[in-house]
Order: C-alpha cells, then sequence, then structure tokens
C-alpha cells in the first residue's frame, strides 16, 4: 500500500546544523526507567523506535555529573567510559535503522536529591526545590559556574564519543539553566541575575561552549519551557520566553520547545483526561508563527493523528513533530503512515501509565496500548513481529473480550493459531473500558489552571484498535452476546480455554485497610451503589452522596467527580493520606484536585467508614478511631474492592476428567478475572500468556534478561541463548 | 419440513486492487471471500422455523453456485446448523448473471422439492436483489421479498410475515406453503458455530454437481442470461468538493435543493 | 407498440411515487435518443386517481390496469407486468428498484427471457444498442452491461439518481388495459405495522445528518436532533462526541463505529479523520460543512461550503420554517 501524498510533508528531511533529520517524526527525550545501567533496555527500547521510522530518537534526561543524581527515579548518566560505552550500544542501534541519536544533557540543581551519590547540587539562589521535599541547592559562586559549564562540556564531548548526533542543552522543567533563567529560582544580584541578559547568560555561554566543543561535528539542541505558566513572576511565552528564543537563537540548530516546570509537569504531558491533542499550541505553538526563531522547532502535545501533524506543519506551528508517548504507543507510527496503514495505528491514550513508573523510581515504563513496551529486550517481544506458535494447530476459546481477553485474543491470532474465537457476553466487546471510558468528566466547566475534564473517552482507543486488528485476524472469530456456560464451555472444543471474565465490585465494602466487610455495606440495595452502577445509571441515586475510595487509583475519585457535577452534594473519604494517591504518578492529580474542590467536594484523608445506617455513615480518624465522624447521606457509592469472576474458571478445574473427555488440554485465567488490577496489567497478562502459548509452561511466565551486575560472568547466557530462538527481535 | 436455503459467497475488494486480465474481473489476489451477510440471516431464519415447526425428518439444506471458494461459506452454514450442502459449479458458469444463476437453482430447487426456499434479498458484491424473486418466478412460487418478520402458522403449512417497506413501514402478510421468501437482514440474530461445530461440519455431506448432472447444457444456459458484461472501470471521483459559496442563507437553500433531489 | 420505451409507475397508498417521474424522465430521453415511443403503466386498484400525475410531455399514451387486490401485490404485479409485455412488445421496460418491484421484476425477466439488470445507475442507447452502467463488487467499480440478442430489455432502475420529469399538464392520452388477473393473487394482505424506533441503526438510514467536533459542547447537540428530525434525517457523529461521553456509540460512524452508505450524507463541523472517512466515503452524496478550508473532509465530498456550521443549520431551519 502506498503513501497518501497529503502525508508527504511529514516524510521531508530537513537540516539541524550538520546533521540531517531524514523526516519529521523525532522521540523527544523521555523516561523509560533504562538509564545508562540498563544498556540493553535502552538499545532496544530506543531502537525499535528507529526500526518503525523515527527520525531521531533520544535519551532520557541525562545526568551530566554525579552531582545531578535523580534516585530513585531513573535518569541517563554520561560520566565516564563506561556510561559511554553503554549508551553506544543505544547509537549504534539507531544508526542501524538510519535514525540520529540525540542526547539531553541535563543537571538538576534542587530538584535532583542525590540519594545515591550522596553529593550536593549546587543552584542559582539557596532556594529549596519546589518539586523534591528539603532539598537545597549550594550557592554558585563564579567558580562554580565555571565548573558546572565545564560539566556540560565534558558530557558533550563523551556524547560524541558515544556517537550521538544532537546534543542537548537541557533547561525546561525547570532543570539548571531554567533557573538561571526565571526570577522564580534566581534572586542574584550579580552579573548572573536581575536582568533578562544577565538571567539568560548562564544558558548562553553554556551553549556558546558546548557549542565551541562539539558544535561543528553534532547539531545543538536547547530544550525549553517557553511559558513556566506561573504567570509574571516566571517566564511567559509572549514576553521573556519568545525574548530568550530569539537571544540564543543564533546558538541553536534545533530548539525543542515545551511549557510548565517539573513540579507540575502534567501541564507539559497532559493526560487525556484534562489535556487534548496538540495542547501546547496556546503556548510553545506561537513562537514559530511569530517569528522569533529561524532555526527548526520541535514541539509536543500527545499528537497522533496524522492529519493534525500535516496541520501543524503547513501552519508553521512546529517543524517537526515531537513525540513521547505516541511513540511508545506505535513504535511504529511513521511506517504504518507511509505504508498507507492507518488503521493500524496504535494511537496513545493518554492515561500516563507509562509516566507513572518513572514517577515511582526505578520500575521500567508499560504502556497500556503497547504490552511490548520495555520488553523489547528482555523478553524479545517486537510490537509488530509474532513468530507462528509451536502449538497453532490447537484452537483456542477466550471467554471475555476485555481488556486481557481482546489483547490475547489478537496475539493468539497474530501468533497464527489455527482458530481463535472470542465470546463475549455483552453486545460489545471492551469489557470494563466501554463504561470506564464514560468516566472522567465533571460539568464542563474549566477548573482553575488550563483545561477542563474531558473525560476518558480516548481509553476507547483500547477497544477501538483491537476491534480492528480482530476484524482483519482470519483465524479470529469474535462472537457478542453470547454468555457461555461451564456446559457450553466444555462443549465448546477448543483445546485450548482461557478465562478472561473480569471482575466485579464487592458489595459488602470488603477494604485492604480492615480486611472485613463494612457493618451495613450492601450494594445490593438501592440506596448504595457500586461504582459501575453509577456509570450505568441504573440505580437513582440521591442529592446526598458518600464516596468510599479504598482502592488508591481513579475509579472513587471519578465517580465523586461526575456526581459533584452532576449536582449532587458529594464526600469522598479514603483511609489513606490522599485521595487516589496513584494519580500523583499519573500526573493527573493536580488538575483533578482543583476540579474537585471547584466541586465542593467534601474530602476526608485518613478516614475509614465503620458502619453504613440508611441516611447515616459512621466513620472514624484511623490514627484514633475514637475520634468519630458521623455523615448524613441520602446514597453510598462502596468503591471498596473488586473481587475476580472466576466462578467459570473454578468451575472448569474442578473437573479434570470431563476437561480430558472433552479434549480441553489447558484452562488458563488472565486479567481482571485471575487478579483484579489496572488495565495496562490485564492488557500485558493476555499479552503474555499468547506470547508464550507454545512455552512448556505458559502459565509460569518464562523467565526474562535481568540486566544486573553478576560477580563474574553476565549470568544471562542461558536464557540468552533460548531467547535468540525464539524472539522476535533479533537480539545481539 | 424441507427448507432450501440459496447462499452465496461474495467478493470483498482490498482496499487498493487491480483487474485481471481479461478486464471483467478483478484479480483474484485482491479478493477475499465470505458468506454473502444477507444469506446469513436467511439461514438463521431457516434454522429457527425449523427449531419451532421441528418434526422429524426436518432438513435444512444450503445451496450454492459458486466455484470452489464458495465451500468455505457452506461448511460455515453446515457448521451453523444446515444438514446438507450442494455446490453447482462448471467453468461454464463463470460469467453466469443472475438470471442464469436462478436458472441453475430453480433446477436444484426441482430436485430438492423443498417446502420453502429462502434466499437474501441481495447480495453485498453485486447487489442485484434478483436472484431469490428470479427463482420463484422460474419455480411459479408464492413469494414475498425483503421480509424481516417470519411466523410460522401452528400446523406448518403457511407463514405470516411481515415485509419491510420504505419508511420504517412494515405489511403483515400470510403466504401458504410453498413460498420463497427473500430475508432481510436483521431478522434474527444468526447464531455462531462453536469449534466442534466447525470441526463436525467436515462431516455433513457437502454435494458438488455440475450443471449437466442438472439436465443444464451450457447454451441453455447462457441463452438465458440477462446481460452480458462489456466493461469494469473504476468510479469517477471528482477532483474535490463542488464549491458551495456565499452567505449561509445560499449555502442552506442549496444544501435543501440538493438533499430534496436525493430523497425527495 | 412494438419497440416502445415502457415506464411502470409506482404508487403506494395513494401516492405516487418520486421515482415513477424519474423513470419518465430517464425514458424520455432514452425514447428520443432511439426514436421509440414512450408509454407510461400504472397498476393499481384505482390506477385513474394518478393520471393527471403521469401528465409529462413526451408520452404517446398512458396504461392502466386494475388490480384486484386494494394493496400491492408481487404476484398480480407480475402478471400485470408479463401480460402487458407480450401484448404491447415494448423493447425497453423501466422500473425502480424499489421495495415492491423486489418483489415481481426480476420474475418476469426470468420467466419470459428478457434482458435484465438491477439497480442501474446510468443508461443509453449507442447505435440503436443498450448499454447500462451499475454497480460493481459492492460499489466499488462501475459495471457496464449490454444486451446483445434481446428483443425487451427489463431495467430497474435506482431511485434518486435521475432527475424528476417535470408534470406539466400534457395530456396523453389514456387506455385502460384489461387483463385476467383474478387468480393471481398469491398472498395475504393482513395490515400495516409501524416501526417503532428504539434502536437507532444509523446504517439503514436514507439520510444522515453528521455532527462533528464543530459542535464544540454537549449543549449544542439538541438543536442538531432537532435539526435532523426537521430535515427527515437520521443523527450520527464522529468519534469525538461519543469520546466526550456526548452521544452513545450507536450513532458512531467511522471505522470503529459503524460503515454507512445513505443517499444523502450531510456532515457538520466534521474534519475528516482518516477512520471517520472510513466509515462513510461510499455514500452517494456528501455535503461537508466546516469553518476549515483544509478540512479533509472535503476531498471526499461532492459539495463543500466552508462556512459555520451554526449559521448554516439557522439558515436551514429558517428555510424549513
Amino acid at each position: 500500500m502506498a503513501r497518501d501524498p497529503k502525508y508527504d510533508i511529514l516524510f521531508e528531511p530537513i537540516q539541524l546544523g550538520p546533521k540531517t533529520l531524514k523526516n519529521r517524526f523525532y522521540q523527544v527525550p523521555h523516561c523509560i526507567g533504562a538509564g545508562s545501567e540498563k544498556p540493553g533496555m535502552q538499545a532496544y527500547h530506543r531502537g525499535m523506535k528507529a526500526e518503525g521510522g523515527w527520525g531521531a530518537v533520544c535519551t532520557e534526561y541525562c545526568s551530566i555529573h554525579p552531582e545531578s543524581d535523580d534516585t530513585s527515579r531513573v535518569s541517563a548518566r554520561i560520566w565516564d567510559e563506561g556510561d559511554i560505552r553503554n549508551l553506544a550500544v543505544m547509537c549504534d542501534r539507531l544508526h542501524q535503522f538510519g535514525a540520529l541519536a540525540g542526547i539531553e544533557l541535563w543537571y538538576g540543581g534542587p530538584h535532583a536529591p542525590c540519594m545515591e551519590t550522596r553529593a550536593t547540587p549546587r543552584g542559582p539562589s539557596q532556594i529549596a526545590s519546589d518539586y523534591e521535599l528539603n532539598i537545597f541547592p549550594r550557592y554558585m559562586d563564579k567558580d562554580d559556574i565555571a565548573a558546572v559549564q565545564q560539566m556540560y562540556v565534558d558530557a558533550a564531548i563523551r556524547a560524541r564519543e558515544a556517537g550521538f548526533d544532537i546534543i542537548y542543552v537541557y533547561g525546561a522543567h525547570a532543570y539548571l539553566p531554567f533557573q538561571f533563567l526565571s526570577p522564580f529560582y534566581n534572586r542574584r544580584t550579580d552579573e548572573y541575575g536581575g536582568s533578562f541578559e544577565n538571567r539568560a547568560r548562564f544558558w548562553r555561554e553554556t551553549l556558546i561552549k558546548v557549542r565551541e566543543a562539539v558544535g561543528d561535528d553534532c547539531a545543538i539542541a536547547s530544550r525549553f519551557a517557553v511559558d513556566h505558566l506561573l504567570g509574571p513572576i516566571s517566564i511567559e511565552y509572549d514576553k521573556e520566553g519568545a525574548r530568550f528564543v530569539e537571544y540564543c537563537d543564533d546558538l541553536v540548530d534545533l530548539w525543542d520547545f515545551t511549557v510548565g516546570d517539573i513540579a507540575e509537569w502534567g501541564q507539559n504531558a497532559g493526560p487525556s483526561r484534562f489535556f487534548e491533542e496538540n495542547h501546547e499550541k496556546p503556548y510553545s505553538g506561537q513562537i514559530k508563527p511569530s517569528n522569533h526563531t529561524n532555526k527548526p522547532v520541535v514541539g509536543v502535545g500527545r499528537v497522533t493523528n496524522p492529519d493534525t501533524m500535516v496541520a501543524i506543519i503547513r501552519s508553521g506551528q512546529f517543524d517537526i513533530i515531537g513525540a513521547a508517548r505516541p511513540s511508545i504507543s506505535d513504535p511504529f507510527l511513521p511506517k504504518k503512515i507511509e505504508e498507507g496503514r492507518l488503521d493500524d495505528i496504535r494511537e496513545c491514550i493518554g492515561c500516563n501509565q507509562c509516566i507513572s513508573r518513572w514517577e515511582i523510581g526505578g520500575p521500567p515504563l508499560v504502556c497500556t496500548q503497547n504490552a511490548t513496551a520495555g520488553e523489547e529486550y528482555r523478553r524479545g517481544w517486537h510490537p509488530e513481529k509474532f513468530h507462528p506458535a509451536a502449538n497453532r494447530e490447537k484452537s483456542v476459546l477466550v471467554v471475555g473480550a476485555g481488556p486481557a481477553g481482546m489483547e490475547c485474543a489478537m496475539v493468539l491470532g497474530k501468533r497464527q493459531m489455527s482458530a481463535v474465537h472470542l465470546v463475549e457476553a455483552e453486545r460489545e466487546i471492551g469489557g470494563c473500558v466501554n463504561w470506564i471510558s464514560l468516566l472522567g468528566h465533571s460539568d464542563g466547566k474549566p477548573n482553575l489552571h488550563r483545561g477542563t475534564a474531558r473525560g476518558l473517552g480516548e481509553w476507547k482507543r483500547i477497544v477501538n484498535y483491537r476491534q480492528i486488528q480482530l476484524d482483519k485476524l482470519r483465524n479470529v472469530e469474535v462472537h457478542t452476546n453470547s454468555r457461555l456456560s461451564v456446559e457450553d464451555v466444555f462443549t465448546y472444543g477448543a483445546e485450548i480455554v482461557i478465562i478472561a471474565t473480569g471482575c466485579r465490585f464487592a458489595t459488602d465494602g470488603l477494604n485492604a485497610a480492615t480486611h472485613a466487610p463494612i457493618e451495613g455495606a450492601d450494594a445490593t440495595l438501592d440506596w448504595q451503589l457500586t461504582p459501575d452502577e453509577v456509570v450505568k445509571g441504573t440505580k437513582q441515586i440521591g442529592k446526598r452522596v458518600l464516596v468510599l475510595e479504598n482502592e488508591g487509583y481513579f475509579m472513587g475519585a471519578s465517580v465523586a467527580q461526575k456526581l459533584a457535577g452532576e449536582g449532587h452534594e458529594v464526600t469522598l473519604v479514603t483511609q489513606a493520606k490522599e485521595i487516589a494517591p496513584y494519580m500523583e504518578y499519573t500526573l493527573e492529580a493536580p488538575m483533578l484536585h482543583r476540579d474537585l474542590h471547584r466541586l465542593g467536594v467534601d474530602i476526608h484523608v485518613y478516614t475509614m467508614i465503620e458502619k453504613i445506617e440508611p441516611g447515616v455513615c459512621h466513620a472514624y480518624n484511623i490514627w484514633n478511631p475514637a475520634h468519630k465522624l458521623r455523615f448524613e447521606v441520602d446514597s453510598v457509592v462502596l468503591c471498596t474492592a473488586r473481587l475476580s469472576n472466576d466462578e467459570l474458571y473454578r468451575a472448569l478445574k474442578a473437573d479434570k476428567p470431563r476437561l480430558e473427555r472433552e479434549g480441553i488440554e489447558a484452562v488458563y485465567v488472565i486479567g481482571d478475572a485471575s487478579a483484579p488490577r489496572m488495565i495496562v496489567d490485564s492488557i500485558f497478562d493476555g499479552h503474555r500468556l499468547a506470547r508464550e502459548i507454545d512455552s512448556p509452561n505458559p502459565e509460569m511466565p518464562l523467565p526474562f534478561i535481568r540486566e544486573r551486575r553478576l560477580w563474574g560472568d553476565s549470568g544471562n547466557e542461558d536464557y540468552l541463548a533460548q531467547l535468540r530462538n525464539t524472539a522476535d527481535v533479533a537480539l545481539a | 419440513m424441507k427448507i432450501l436455503v440459496c447462499v452465496k459467497q461474495v467478493a470483498s475488494l482490498d482496499e487498493e486492487f487491480e483487474l485481471g486480465g481479461d478486464g471483467l474481473s478483478v484479480d483474484p489476489e485482491f479478493v477475499e471471500w465470505e458468506l454473502n451477510e444477507w444469506d446469513s440471516f436467511a439461514l438463521e431464519a431457516a434454522l429457527r422455523l425449523r427449531e419451532q415447526i421441528g418434526a422429524s425428518g426436518d432438513e435444512v439444506v444450503v445451496a450454492t453456485v459458486g466455484a470452489e471458494v464458495a465451500e468455505d461459506g457452506l461448511l460455515g452454514c453446515l457448521a451453523r446448523g444446515a444438514d446438507r450442502a450442494v455446490r453447482v459449479w462448471d467453468e461454464s458458469l463463470a460469467s453466469a448473471d443472475v438470471l442464469v444463476v436462478a436458472r441453475v437453482l430453480a433446477a436444484v430447487a426441482r430436485r430438492e422439492q423443498p417446502d420453502l426456499v429462502l434466499c437474501g434479498v441481495q447480495s453485498s458484491d453485486a447487489v442485484n436483489g434478483a436472484t431469490g424473486t428470479a427463482l420463484a418466478g422460474l419455480l411459479a412460487l408464492r413469494r414475498v421479498a425483503v421480509v424481516k418478520r417470519i411466523e410460522p402458522e401452528p400446523e406448518g403449512r403457511a407463514l405470516v410475515v411481515e415485509r419491510e417497506l420504505e419508511g420504517g413501514l412494515l405489511e403483515r402478510l400470510r403466504v401458504k406453503l410453498p413460498a420463497l421468501l427473500t430475508v432481510q437482514t436483521g431478522i434474527f440474530e444468526p447464531r455462531y458455530a462453536t469449534l466442534r461445530a466447525i470441526k463436525q461440519a467436515r462431516e455433513k455431506p457437502l454435494e458438488r454437481l455440475g450443471p449437466g448432472e442438472l439436465g443444464l447444457s451450457p447454451e441453455e444456459l447462457s441463452g438465458h442470461a440477462g446481460a452480458r458484461l462489456v466493461a469494469l472501470r473504476p468510479p469517477e471521483r471528482g477532483e474535490g468538493a463542488q464549491l458551495l459559496d456565499g452567505s449561509a442563507d445560499r449555502i442552506a437553500a442549496r444544501i435543501l435543493e440538493l438533499v430534496r433531489e436525493r430523497v425527495g | 407498440m412494438a419497440g416502445g420505451v415502457l415506464v411502470l409507475a409506482e404508487a403506494r397508498r395513494g401516492e405516487l411515487r418520486e421515482v415513477s417521474l424519474e423513470l419518465l424522465a430517464l425514458g424520455r430521453e432514452l425514447a428520443d435518443s432511439a426514436g421509440l415511443e414512450l408509454r407510461a403503466a400504472l397498476v393499481d386498484s384505482e390506477p385513474e386517481r394518478f393520471v393527471g400525475q403521469l401528465a409529462a410531455t413526451g408520452l404517446t399514451e398512458v396504461l392502466l390496469v386494475r388490480a384486484p387486490t386494494a394493496h400491492f401485490e408481487a404476484h398480480v404485479w407480475e402478471q400485470a407486468l408479463a401480460a402487458m409485455i407480450e401484448q404491447e412488445r415494448p423493447s425497453l421496460v423501466l422500473l425502480g428498484q424499489t421495495i415492491d418491484s423486489l418483489g415481481f421484476a426480476a420474475a418476469v425477466a426470468a420467466r419470459l427471457g428478457l434482458g435484465f439488470a438491477s439497480d442501474v445507475t446510468g443508461a443509453r442507447f449507442i447505435d440503436g444498442a443498450l448499454y447500462v452502467t451499475r454497480g460493481a463488487y459492492g460499489e466499488k467499480l462501475i459495471a457496464e452491461l449490454a444486451f446483445p440478442d434481446r428483443e425487451c430489455t427489463l431495467l430497474t432502475v435506482r431511485a434518486g439518481i435521475f432527475a424528476a420529469a417535470p408534470v406539466d399538464g400534457s395530456r396523453p392520452p389514456v387506455r385502460e388495459v384489461s387483463l385476467e388477473l383474478a387468480d393471481a393473487s398469491a398472498t395475504e394482505h393482513l395490515g400495516f405495522v409501524e416501526v417503532a424506533e428504539s434502536d437507532v441503526d444509523i446504517t439503514k438510514a436514507e439520510f444522515l445528518l453528521s455532527i462533528g467536533r464543530g459542535v464544540e459542547d454537549a449543549e449544542n447537540i439538541p438543536r442538531f436532533e432537532r435539526l435532523a428530525e426537521r430535515l427527515g434525517a437520521t443523527l450520527s457523529v464522529s468519534r469525538p462526541l461519543v469520546d466526550a461521553g456526548w452521544m452513545p456509540a450507536a450513532r458512531q460512524v467511522g471505522q470503529s463505529g459503524k460503515t454507512v452508505r445513505p443517499r444523502v450524507y450531510l456532515a457538520m463541523g466534521i474534519s475528516g479523520a482518516v477512520q471517520h472517512l472510513a466509515g462513510m466515503r461510499q455514500a452517494d452524496l456528501i455535503i461537508a460543512v466546516n469553518s476549515d478550508p483544509e478540512a479533509p473532509i472535503f476531498s471526499v465530498a461532492h459539495y463543500g461550503a466552508v462556512a459555520d456550521m451554526f449559521e448554516v443549520a439557522d439558515a436551514l431551519e429558517a428555510l424549513l420554517d
């Protein structure tokens, strides 16, 4: 299939200093949890994007010196020869696929607590970080400034040696250069503080020095938050933002624009719940059209639609389409546009699960839409390649077409199983996504800092993508509106049965805090509800509602938001220290809290309900149960725990002789039906089983490569040998 | 009771395709085959009627005029519950038009002597909407076209059906057997076949006949063709939209004009 | 007549159907180009009540057949048409491709061994030979058909393709053709049933008014629901409105929603994302209204207006008042 000519502009090369970028698809720096100490993961995750057609692929933020240490958050490092060697693996792999390699040289100042190195970060003024708690920088005198600038230069030279083509001086997300530029951080009275030129001096000098050192060989880039989103007390895009771009335009080969800082970087990596596609247009999208720069500009905005990309370039908003999350969700996005396979594009849903892992500090990235993200090296998984299953003559019945079931059936189909039947009880496939994607709205009014609660509608893309893929697979049949009984499954005629029947909410108040039901909790009554009942509208809800949230992710808060938006008086209670703690990690918390406050939701933390009666909920403070609270309410929503719908699975397993008689060789359970979890993990579970359906014991995940130091040798030889035979990624 | 269901394996084209050598058909490489959606509903109607009227010796037979690619569709019907399948083909039927196909099916019907013949209203590739009616004409069978609902009378000698009219109206009719109905989509929810049923379908009888075995000669058949295909070409795609300009009032007026021309 | 063009008009519940006038216009064009006479025929229990409506220039004669049944009955019409063809010997017979004609037209063609093509979208005579065009492979291609060695060809013509003949008050002679139809009836009419619209099925709609992100707010949707109703259209939407939770998925047109092929697709405020276009590009007539001149929808639309959708909606409402 051919490329539609209207997308030709996306494939036009563009010059970045001494380097040629072969097309307009650019993976901007983003975290993946690999750094320099998991060189395999780093090289193969990045390499997958190069294979998928991205013209340039960058590292995550890369520390230039042990004084810039973000542990336990994972950054890359380029401190020494060993780091050069490890990062060179990535550069080589990118070059193999014709992509440019970029490195984002980073010095964090007080935002980086140095918990591993125990060094002392330096900063322009001694003010504690607004991101990390209780971390103060050492004030930089002229010697310190020279020393830190030299760190950039040394790092740039190492970067060149490793093979990087694009070298950043990273001043977005309120890291060091920005800390000098912004009066929010810089209270200096010497020539590095005060006036605009003084505040810009550090950054400008650093650019000059780095350019002098490596500028002939490498493209010099700078990442700049053109607007801090704090108003006149810091940088604004149409004032000092534009001015800075003009001031340093002669020193860069590429501008990479963002907004905001690190303390609330969800304004930049905007989750779809609050931000629409191309949401940075009003800020970073204004610089080039207002003629403040003569250099190429790359910018982001969770853009997944090729038509939007074309419009962005044609309108002069950016020259190059920057992407982090869309490249994680679909490393092959450029190739698919080139080949005219637009319906195969797996669109980012903006859930920010990928980011959550970095925020937690340590784990590798994950992706709801792309279960292979982070698994390219350690399990040899390729998002577009699926080698045929060794046992593909078997037929498979997958019961339940929710996230896990859809993913499993899809991958089994791609692995050429002879026949896969995906059977779903409801009219439509999609499972819990169908009602969850209806949440996330409040009343459509803007909350206090850019944007409205626009809802989780983009999460429906989970279903859209799989529906299209399942339709294309000739060996997969999808049957809806068909609830299978145990007997139906026994007689279905499949050799492999996979149960993916999801989960339900507990109706008795069972919760993780007390491990017991709550007296009086009974969501079978018409004035008590589970979250899905709220969305599906099956029960009347009174004016005053109490939502009890014990799970910790978005459900309780989203229900509260919806009901408050519809005019109810909502009390939101949790035993945790804050509402929806996991949403801190997905960067959704600040906007959510703004919205809940605006809506007047009454929030009680560290609080548990001990008894529910018609009209009243009795609660207590968990630190002192004698400290009682009383909530007078008309309805109660119990978001306390979920339970697997595993009855079918247990019934099948209970009759092994029958299984044998009917020719069923294996019964597996995946997703929420195995154990309730987040959607990203359900999809992974289904994916993994399908990838390993032909292993000796598919129920048990195969070992994966662990990039660790073993005293004496690498420790992966055995598994590597096996993996090379079965992996879809060509492992070196 | 014997019900004969006439089905067709229809061609569905890839996004990009090329014509075959003679320019009168699409290169098979770009064609995917599947059972016609309307026929799927016709089969479902047959299976349900058999369940409702249910007597011993009842048979649901599916028949098609088609090349080997059609066997997939027939197996699907057998898997869903049909008892027997008949496929009629030889090269002389390669350019058969709707009237020729009807003639062949008429020969099959005479052989089978069904109480009821069910066809889909139309096929998704040729969209003639004519095969069933032509067949009824040749067999001089009572028929109702575009049936949305079928209710058997208790003794099973007549059916009450609803015919779908334009604009969402339905006409209720009573028709005695033997009869032929062309079935509209949506009449029932089609059942699907389990993996076991699919495997077992291969054991059910699937007869392959040439038109000669039905007493039809190629000359006779081609002589009855309703039309001959002389050319196949891509539709003209305009160079983009014709612009309606002027004020919102003028645009609206023009839109109404265009709409009325199309839908009245 | 021997060798003329015969148009079989159609009426339902006392109203002459629009397609009949379209057939007259087409019939006139074909008759003129081949030097043939044009006749119209109508079968009905009271056929004379339609004579005035069938008056169009160029008609040599109007033939009326009195049906013994109060309502349409496929077998009666089949007998009537077959008998008329045998008696009058036209060389070309035109019917509309309608629900009624689906019940008898092909039967007549098969029994009498006529030339036959259905769902015809174009027809002309070249050197005295008839050629027609119709869709093929589900409308992805156009097929051209000929009818060698056929003395008489019967065509069922797609409605809404040809412009209707102007009714000009000319009074062609009327002849009642008496046919033996008493025993022709084979089914029993039991009544009509109005269908309750419980589940909307946008794939069955002939006319879709489709709205997209241009509508901006859920609050603006009801006015388009009203407009759809007044236009006689069914409301459908593009994906962003379903994503936002403003409309149910059953109304969504697009690759992950429904594929529709209505007669008319009026898109307002829809930019035309690739996945949306895949779901509606086969519509017979696509009219797009969007304030963005670069909107991709214009590349598949037959008619486009770069305008504000609310202004156009207001103007449409005013015209419908």
